[in-house]
């Protein structure tokens, strides 16, 4: 990817002195943080005193020795570069499709090496646990027999695959590719808001951001000690590798639904980094249980596959009958162990927004150990006692249905009317199972350029996990932002952007 | 090399070669109608629509402005410059990863460069800049094609979709120049010339004729010129040496098909004498020469894109 932008981005960064640390730091309201107000968020950049944090300083030294039309300059180039490369998504509305590019914003989020490695520990933890969890509930159930989680939360849930019983995986890592959502709450601790276990994406834009931000600050950069990300694809290929039943001559495929999907530069830029072929699910066919791609030259057998498909659409035999992006036969062959799919199917079932609530539950059931990283705190409607508390204080609360992704069947309390909150508590009392709720939570916000300036806006933070014999965890993380002043909304198809995410190496 | 994948490397480049044919259509029209009467300049644009499309030219305008909209810029015309070029990004789109990054882009960057194009906004200043301007990119992305990607099968279908739309294009155009056609006048000495222009054949063709322009000289020269590269047999060559290097681990069985047809194809234009052609109606050997590219583009579909499982287990 770098040499690839070295080729496109003519004149993109510019020299880049780095003015000595020590020197006077600009403060909320000084040029060019007009505009920035610290609320009740904790901020990255600033103390609650606006004082800058020691690992902003070289940062912040840049910003003020730069000109804002500079900045801006540099912006536009770096979203010139995205558009020219097409890393886009499309938009629909109407009968026209547009492309867009997702905002990349120059600022880089920092985090300190202690503040990483907590993190890092916390997601190693958690991934082991929950895939313990998925490996019990697909094999003898001891979590369900021991009471620990409702044996109806799990059978009821709507992606617990009955088909994946007794299906063994290797080195029983059902979750080979994890992108767990992070957010930072006000007393400036991490948390976990989601874990993303079936398709999750956004590792690409990490190392695209990664390539325009570093030619953007090339001097900083280097003199902060940034920990590389490179290695991601490598990383990615040396797992999917470890789960074929041989080593030598390992056939891997990268599976997209297609170029009409929203991540299909994800898809064709991973294959192409790790040199493995980006098939659709009409390349392939099952014979006799084998998996086959379809060449010029005749059918090439496959052995891994790194799907970015959802399970429902996997094989039109078992699951979707009408659906047409998957393989016919290809579950057969995967439970005849003819070859491996990444990640396992039915993991669905462990990212429920109710099975979240028990994670620390299983990481004290399954390791024997107190939870490095904190939930969200969450209240399950299915236990009366949380039931009442929530419709109790239903303004104070996002409540979320439990099946569902994207925004959709939420109720965010403070900003609902009266007249729809008294319409969803209506809702939560006919299907108490189907909700849970979350205080809503400030979070944390971080320098980003805006138009005339630098100001605060919210962040959240997705690092990638990979699992399968070991855990390995890049240095590195995907943060979105809100561009919008005052929104929580990360989501790109609400506003939302990125940023580089620096792990500093001490 | 996944079938699909040369399925649309294939079309790409196919989509490629026809906009880059338009574009040059387009650009030395309006570069020469200022020296034809108007007369003369109708019949010549006609004859532009007509070597184009092969049918549905009945509703086509008549005129300079309208016919460039039409072909050029019309994005309701599936047909046109911008449409064919819309469809070759989106077959690159779907082979990204096996494209170069200078390939992918000076594509991308031509495509997003015509969108805000309309037909008005270029006719102020001198429109044929336009088109100049879309055929020297069109001849670096050939430049970077050649260039950046390695010389192995996927190019190999570039070559392939690139020689047999240029055959047929060629054909097509040669048809509506040399068939005699009871609605049109013949053409004039100036439209022999702007025939050479279109076929970026001027130069070449008066290093080997001199400056005489004679019509059957032109037809031996764009068909049967083995070095020239917009001749079509050039292009037949090309298909032939292509086809050998596509699929290298297929059965011989499965080569047959396409192979046998191209090398028929050749022997047509290898041996073929203009004299006997002039004498003997040059439409039906060009209608050969489109139907057995077609032949070839079928064989090779069912050979090597999208052959049954049942045929090679």
């Amino acid at each position: 990817m770098q040499q690839e932008l070295l080729a496109t981005l003519e004149n993109f960064g510019g020299p880049d002195i780095v003015v000595p640390t020590g020197a006077h730091a600009a403060r909320p309201g000084e040029a060019p943080y007009a505009g920035y107000a610290l609320g009740a968020a904790f901020d990255e950049m600033f103390d609650a005193q606006g004082h800058v944090r020691a690992h902003y300083l070289p940062l912040e030294n840049r910003l003020s020795t730069l000109a804002p039309d500079e900045l801006h300059r540099r912006q536009q180039a770096c979203e010139l570069s995205f558009l020219h490369q097409g890393i886009t998504f499309t938009v629909y509305n109407d009968s026209k499709a547009t492309e867009r590019i997702i905002p990349t914003d120059l600022l880089p989020r920092i985090i300190t090496h202690g503040e990483w490695s907590r993190i890092e520990a916390g997601l190693a933890q958690r991934i082991q646990a929950l895939n313990l969890f998925l490996r019990d509930i697909y094999g003898e159930g001891r979590v369900l027999k021991d009471g620990v989680v409702p044996r109806s939360m799990v059978y009821g849930s709507r992606h617990y695959r009955r088909e994946m019983r007794g299906v063994p995986v290797p080195h029983g890592a059902y979750i080979n590719v994890c992108g767990s959502d992070m957010v930072r709450n006000e007393a400036g601790a991490f948390v976990v808001l989601e874990d993303n276990l079936r398709v999750p994406s956004g590792v690409s834009y990490m190392l695209a951001n990664r390539d325009v931000v570093r030619r953007a600050f090339p001097g900083v950069f280097r003199s902060m000690g940034v920990r590389s990300i490179e290695h991601y694809p490598q990383e990615l290929l040396a797992t999917l590798r470890s789960l074929a039943p041989y080593h030598e001559d390992v056939s891997i495929a990268v599976l997209t639904p297609g170029v009409f999907n929203s991540a299909y530069f994800e898809h064709a830029f991973l294959a192409r980094q790790m040199g493995v072929e980006l098939v659709e699910g009409r390349d392939l066919l099952v014979n006799d249980n084998i998996v086959y791609t379809r060449t010029t030259s005749g059918l090439k057998r496959i052995d891994v596959i790194y799907r970015r498909i959802d399970d429902d659409f996997v094989d039109p035999l078992i699951f979707r009958e009408d659906s047409s992006l998957g393989v016919p036969g290809l579950f057969n062959a995967y439970r005849a162990g003819n070859v491996v799919i990444a990640n396992a199917l039915g993991t669905g079932v462990a990212d429920d927004k109710a099975i979240y609530a028990y994670v620390p539950r299983m990481i004290r059931y399954y390791l024997s150990e107190e939870p490095l990283l904190e939930n969200v705190e969450t209240f399950l409607c299915r236990e009366n006692s949380s039931l009442s508390h929530v419709l109790a204080n239903l303004d104070k609360f996002v409540v979320k249905a439990v099946g569902e992704s994207g925004g959709y069947g939420m109720l965010v309390g403070p900003h609902a009317s009266t007249a729809e909150r008294e319409e969803f508590a209506a809702k939560i009392k006919s299907n108490p199972e189907n909700y849970i709720a979350q205080p809503t939570i400030q979070l944390s916000t971080a320098p980003t350029f805006v138009e005339g300036g630098v100001e605060g806006r919210h962040v959240d933070l997705r690092p990638f996990i990979l699992h399968s014999a070991e855990t390995k965890i890049v240095p590195g993380a995907l943060t979105r932002v809100a561009l919008k002043r005052g929104s929580l909304v990360v989501n790109s198809s609400q506003g939302g952007g990125s940023k580089d995410t620096w792990v500093l190496s001490q | 090399m996944l079938s699909r994948v040369a399925d649309s490397l294939y079309w790409m480049s196919r989509y490629i070669e026809r906009s880059e044919h338009i574009a040059r259509l387009i650009a030395v029209k309006l570069e020469s109608m200022i020296e034809q009467t108007s007369e003369d300049a109708e019949a010549s644009w006609w004859r532009v629509v007509a070597g184009l499309a092969a049918e549905g030219r009945a509703d086509m305008p008549r005129d300079a402005f309208g016919i460039t909209q039409a072909v050029a810029l019309d994005r309701a015309n599936a047909s046109s410059l911008i449409s064919c070029l819309g469809r070759a990004r989106d077959n690159a789109r779907q082979v990204r990863e096996q494209l170069s990054t200078e390939v992918w882009e000076k594509l991308n960057r031509l495509y997003l460069r015509l969108q805000p194009v309309t037909v008005q906004s270029i006719w102020v200043h001198h429109p044929a800049r336009l088109f100049r301007e879309v055929l020297e990119d069109m001849h670096a992305l050939e430049g970077v094609t050649y260039s950046t990607l390695s010389h192995g099968e996927g190019w190999h279908f570039l070559e392939l979709g690139r020689h047999i739309e240029r055959a047929q294009l060629l054909g097509r155009l040669l048809d509506v120049h040399f068939s005699i056609n009871p609605d049109m006048a013949p053409p004039k000495y100036f439209d022999w010339l702007v025939l050479l222009k279109f076929c970026c054949a001027f130069e070449p063709y008066t290093k080997l004729y001199t400056a005489s322009i004679r019509p059957q000289k032109i037809a031996e020269f764009l068909l049967f010129d083995a070095g020239f590269p917009h001749s079509v047999r050039f292009s037949v060559n090309r298909v032939t040496d292509t086809l050998a290097c596509i699929a290298p681990g297929a059965p011989s069985l499965r080569r047959v098909p396409a192979e046998r047809l191209a090398g028929r194809l050749k022997a047509l234009v290898d041996f073929g004498q203009i004299d006997d052609l002039m004498a003997g109606g040059i439409g039906g050997f060009l209608a050969d020469i489109t139907r057995q590219c077609e032949q070839i583009h079928e064989a090779v579909f069912s050979s090597y894109i999208a052959y049954g499982a049942e045929s090679v287990l």
